[in-house]
């Protein structure tokens, strides 16, 4: 016996147009998401990389007492170690600014001294300048962890941008399926009716929509998915071929967490659809006797 | 009187008490009808356009709930039934019309069986029965055809082996040979009446076919502006 036909006919040009709207916006939500969680992850990374460095800028003074001054600071609680910045160091670290030519000649640099502390160190920055002043010398130490401070806190906004964009796009998709089951149930309301005629139940009638949706946003979700994965990867790949870039978002890759993701947006999506076109049809169904 | 040979001591297959319907805002298309179908009884309800023929059958086969006055089927009053109990009351009523409605994408078969789909039964549960009644109304060769190839005859026949795999107690026809040649009507009505005779099957069909109806001999309703002006018990044809 051969299996029976589905009582709703296959797809056609308006299921075709809402599977590209549905794959759009699950493209859309996860490369969102996988933008979001990844500039977080780097920033977090960045962060604890940061915690517990600092610099100190010493003037009026020359590299013997840079050396003294060093002394002085490895000799404080929880500091692990304090190196004087060679020319070269500091060339390296301002060629994004003088160019690979070097720091020119006449421009009064300050000696640095790179300072790294134990985790949970009592050791501030304004302590090591004032045991420096405290020595006489012109000092003024920075914690790198200020400057963390306020990337951490523009990439919580961000963050809560990208959960504001993702929780719009999954709003959107559900209307958007919605609005077409709606439609789908207009275009089918002769099917739909001698169904209602048949006996048949709300609920027999609103699961043949729910699977026709179901199947329609795995399959659609999938290829969201799959599509934001390749964009994630071309991503990656770029910045990894950039060496500046790759050095700016060192931890930019895909880890177990945002595959988890790619592989439950389809079921999100599919679920989504179901229970929007479920809920439109029984909606729909409840307005007649 | 009626040689149909109804059940006159059992609740009524139908029964409406004092039904109004209005649609909308619009003026009432049936007034006050009061009408009883004995269980077994084969009803003629003839009138002009627009008299309110299938709306009154629509009150019968559940498509609407009356406006005013009370709609009761094989002794349960209808108004205060849940949305699973009017799907279970449906099941009991098979409907034939005048424009067939078989799903276009589903062959012949598969029409007939769509009552059973519902009801949750496979194909191999239904498979003899449906073939069966095919046969009986005809389309035996036609099992696998998909309706558009099928003629105007051959399409309201399918409609009625629809409306009767559930073994309905009561069939509801509206206008069923309007779309077909007088030869192929006087059939389909045969085809009721052989129902109507060999399973006691409560029929009302709705028609302005006088030639049938003096032909076929049956109790007649008559509606004009939405009231009852002929009653079956009363006026027998």
């Amino acid at each position: 016996m051969p299996k029976p036909t589905p009582l709703l006919p296959e797809s056609d040009a308006r299921e075709a147009a809402l599977f590209f709207v549905v794959a759009a916006l699950c493209f859309l939500a996860v490369l969102a998401t996988l933008t979001a969680r990844g500039t977080y992850t780097a920033a977090r990374a960045w962060s604890a990389q940061v915690e517990g460095e600092m610099t100190v800028r010493l003037s009026d003074t020359d590299r013997r007492g840079a050396e003294e001054a060093a002394t002085i600071i490895r000799g404080m609680s929880g500091v692990r170690s304090a190196d004087v910045l060679s020319q070269e160091d500091l060339e390296r670290l301002l060629e994004p600014s003088f160019g690979p030519g070097g720091i020119p000649a006449g421009v009064p640099m300050p000696l640095l001294i790179a300072v790294e502390t134990a985790p949970n160190s009592v050791t501030t920055a304004l302590a090591i300048t004032n045991a420096l002043t405290a020595q006489g010398f012109n000092a003024v130490a920075e914690s790198h962890a200020d400057y963390a401070a306020e990337a951490r806190s523009a990439l919580g906004t961000l963050r809560v941008a990208a959960i504001g964009i993702v929780v719009l796009l999954t709003a959107t998709a559900i209307a958007v399926i919605a609005f077409a089951t709606h439609a789908a149930l207009l275009a089918r309301k002769d099917i739909v009716d001698v169904l209602h005629l048949a006996g048949a139940e709300d609920r027999f009638i609103a699961q043949l929509f729910e699977r026709r949706f179901w199947t329609l946003g795995l399959k659609a979700g999938a290829a969201g998915s799959v599509a934001a994965l390749a964009a994630t990867a071309l991503i990656i790949f770029s910045a990894q071929s950039s060496a500046s870039q790759n050095q700016l978002l060192p931890q930019l890759s895909l880890d177990f967490w945002d595959l988890v993701i790619l592989a439950v947006t389809p079921i999100a999506a599919g679920l989504a659809a179901r229970l929007a076109a479920g809920g439109t049809v029984n909606h729909a169904l409840k307005a007649v006797l | 009187m009626n040689r149909f040979n109804p059940d006159m001591t059992g609740e009524p297959a139908v029964e409406l008490n004092a039904v109004s319907l209005r649609y909308d805002t619009a003026d009432e298309v049936l007034s006050d009808v009061n009408i009883r179908l004995r269980p077994g009884s084969f009803t003629f309800l003839t009138g002009a356009s627009g008299a309110g023929k299938s709306s009154l059958l629509k009150l019968i086969y559940l498509a609407h709930a009356p406006t005013r006055g009370e709609v009761r089927l094989f002794g349960q009053s209808t108004g205060m039934l849940k949305r699973r109990q009017l799907s279970a009351l449906r099941r009991r009523i098979g409907v034939v019309f005048q424009d067939f409605r078989l799903l276009e994408h589903l062959t012949s078969f598969e029409n007939v069986a769509l009552p059973l789909r519902v009801l949750g039964q496979k194909p191999e549960q239904y498979r003899d029965e449906v073939a069966d009644l095919l046969r009986w109304v005809g389309l035996g060769e036609r099992m696998h055809a998909l309706p558009q190839s099928l003629s105007g005859g051959e399409q309201q026949r399918l409609s009625i082996a629809r409306a009767l795999i559930n073994k309905p107690n009561l069939l509801v026809a509206d206008e069923p040979t309007g779309n077909v040649d007088p030869e192929m009507g006087k059939r389909i009505f045969r085809l009721f009446v052989e129902l109507n005779r060999r399973l006691n099957t409560t029929i009302i069909i709705a028609t302005h076919d006088l030639g049938l109806i003096r032909e076929f001999e049956a109790p007649v309703l008559r509606l004009q502006h939405g009231l009852i002006v002929q009653d079956v018990e009363h006026q027998p044809a």
